[in-house]
């Protein structure tokens, strides 16, 4: 598969700050890659250095084929743009808002009123296509925003934090629509800090700390990676003082009790289950449930970064214009 | 070649129409660029008995200076400010055309303020200008400087509250520097080298010459030059601020 976007020790220094360091980095053609990380990682300092927004103090990065230093206006031809915050014209209708993304591009004026017609109806705004955007809610101006990204057919699509901040039927609208892109050919690079995010939507992913690239590699592979350490998730009829009766089973390591829910760390499921079995039998219960638990992409995050979960959790604040 | 500037110019040419749309009629464009002129000239006029073939010449190089500049004192730092600018960077333009398109809408801008106070100076009594055809090549001209160092001055910064005060005292400077209210002839010697610094000069310069017809050529040709020469140096200047601020 070709690359889309190639880095070469990519390089960004704000003072004495280094935002992003020495990023080596590969997108094929064709898939959903996806740029994991806590607030501050590097990952806007990163899109915007591959969008010509700012220059990367070193290093080279090629997308679509072009030195975004070097021929920036080619390689932005090819590419959309969504940042984490919507930067349309709110002074300005949808409808204006999408010609003009379009006039930047040079579509042809037929062309580029269809495609607006066709976007707007698609997200949902054709029938506010000539009030100001200023009235939007924040799903309406992010949809905008994306459509307005996609007015020229990108081959490749940067989202910066796509779903940040949105209600849920945007979210779920929005991650439908990546999905649905791809499938029709489009590159996507995201960004995210919502690990179940990366790990649904994402065919690759890089986690980065603190503008380093701690492994790149699938979800899955991501998972595997982890100890062989299994989970078994088990409901009795009852649950009381079962912590301490579950602790003596010679195949359990360590038992926590979640609800009415024991979580049950085994060293081999498949010799486990057997014993819970009889252990009901043995304390007059009945299973309601039992589920054995793979290593989530979490626990992979945990052990690669040294980072809490928690620090992922954190939505960026709501500034208008800041660097990751 | 042809087919990429004719893009360019059409891409500056949609950044000026979207800035019109948004700017034109912006409350701090119509206090920097339709009042602050009209108050600063009654200001310094009221009570003077001043020659009405100074009065239009004046006033009209004014409003181009305070009107061609105001829209890009506000559009930039305010796009910069909430994240509509990086739509431009990101798109396919060069630096260049960006910063000719948004000069370009404090350009027409001038063109608009320039015309309506020439209309209005041209009711006082005994007002005329004698070469129109001289006086609209001056307004264009001076619209293009004006709009050119409004970029200039603008491009730096990042937030409105941050870009206006330079930019209004650069210019309320250059008003009191360039001959709008005391002709050259009666500066003292080091201000009028200062004088000869400044674009408003040789748009007052030129301006008075269409208005009382007394046409000097080499000097017509020395204020269209140095005008030309000013708005390639300040849009020059601009396209470097603006990629050292990406940096």
């Amino acid at each position: 598969m070709n690359s889309i976007v190639k880095t070469q020790g990519l390089t960004k220094q704000y003072g004495d700050v280094l935002a992003v360091d020495n990023l080596d980095l590969e997108v094929s053609e064709g898939e959903i890659f996806g740029l994991l990380g806590p607030n501050g990682a590097g990952k806007t300092t990163t899109i915007r250095m591959l969008t010509g927004q700012t220059t990367p103090t070193s290093g080279t990065a090629t997308v679509a084929n072009h030195d975004i230093i070097h021929q920036p206006t080619k390689a932005k031809q090819q590419i959309g743009v969504i940042p984490d915050i919507s930067n349309i014209y709110e002074e300005m209708s949808a409808w204006d808002n999408l010609i003009f993304a379009a006039q930047l591009y040079s579509v042809p004026k037929i062309e580029r009123e269809k495609r607006a017609k066709e976007l707007l109806e698609l997200f949902g705004l054709y029938e506010r296509r000539k009030d100001r955007v200023a009235g939007f809610s924040r799903g309406m101006k992010r949809r905008l925003t994306i459509a307005a990204a996609l007015i020229h057919k990108p081959k490749l699509l940067f989202l910066d934090e796509p779903t940040s901040g949105l209600d849920v039927q945007s979210l779920r609208m929005i991650r439908t629509l990546i999905k649905e892109l791809n499938e029709d050919g489009v590159t996507v690079f995201l960004t995210t800090h919502h690990i179940e995010e990366a790990d649904q939507l994402c065919q690759r992913i890089a986690i980065i700390n603190k503008g380093k690239i701690v492994t790149v590699d699938t979800p899955e592979r991501l998972k595997a990676s982890m100890e062989k350490r299994q989970v078994i998730e088990v409901s009795f009829t009852a649950s009381r003082g079962l912590e301490d009766k579950l602790k003596g089973l010679s195949c359990v390591t360590d038992v926590s009790m979640l609800g009415d829910k024991c979580r049950l760390q085994v060293d081999e499921a498949s010799e486990a289950v057997p014993s819970l079995v009889d252990f009901a039998r043995k304390n007059s219960l009945k299973i309601i449930s039992i589920n054995t638990l793979n290593p989530s992409l979490e626990e992979a995050f945990v052990k690669l970064t040294g980072l809490s979960p928690e620090v992922m959790k954190t939505e960026k604040e709501p500034v208008k214009k800041k660097e990751d | 070649m042809i087919e990429t500037l004719k893009e360019n110019v059409l891409k500056a040419v949609h950044i000026a129409e979207k800035d019109a749309k948004i700017y034109f009629f912006k409350g701090p464009n119509i206090t920097f660029g339709l009042l602050f002129p009209a108050i600063i000239y009654l200001a310094f006029s009221v009570g003077r008995t001043a020659d009405v073939s100074l009065v239009i010449p004046g006033l009209v190089a004014m409003s181009s200076l305070f009107g061609a500049g105001a829209i890009e004192s506000l559009a930039l730092p305010l796009e910069r400010a909430k994240g509509t600018f990086d739509r431009l960077l990101a798109a396919p333009i060069s630096l260049t055309t960006i910063i000719v398109g948004k000069a370009l809408g404090g350009f027409f801008f001038g063109i608009f303020l320039s015309i309506g106070y020439m209309v209005i100076a041209l009711l006082l009594p005994g007002a005329a200008i004698a070469n129109p055809l001289l006086f609209a090549f001056g307004i264009v001209l001076s619209a293009l400087t004006f709009s050119a160092l409004g970029v200039c001055i603008s491009t730096p910064f990042r937030d409105v509250p941050q870009a206006m005060p330079p930019a209004t005292l650069i210019r309320v400077a250059m008003v009191f520097l360039g001959g709008v209210f005391i002709p050259l002839s009666a500066m003292p010697g080091f201000l009028q080298l200062v004088a000869y610094l400044l674009p408003i000069t040789y748009a007052v310069d030129m301006l008075q010459q269409a208005t009382t017809g007394q046409i000097f050529a080499q000097a017509l040709v020395i204020d269209a030059a140095a005008m030309i020469l000013f708005s390639i140096i300040f849009f020059v200047i601009a396209t470097a601020v603006l990629k050292r601020t990406l940096r």
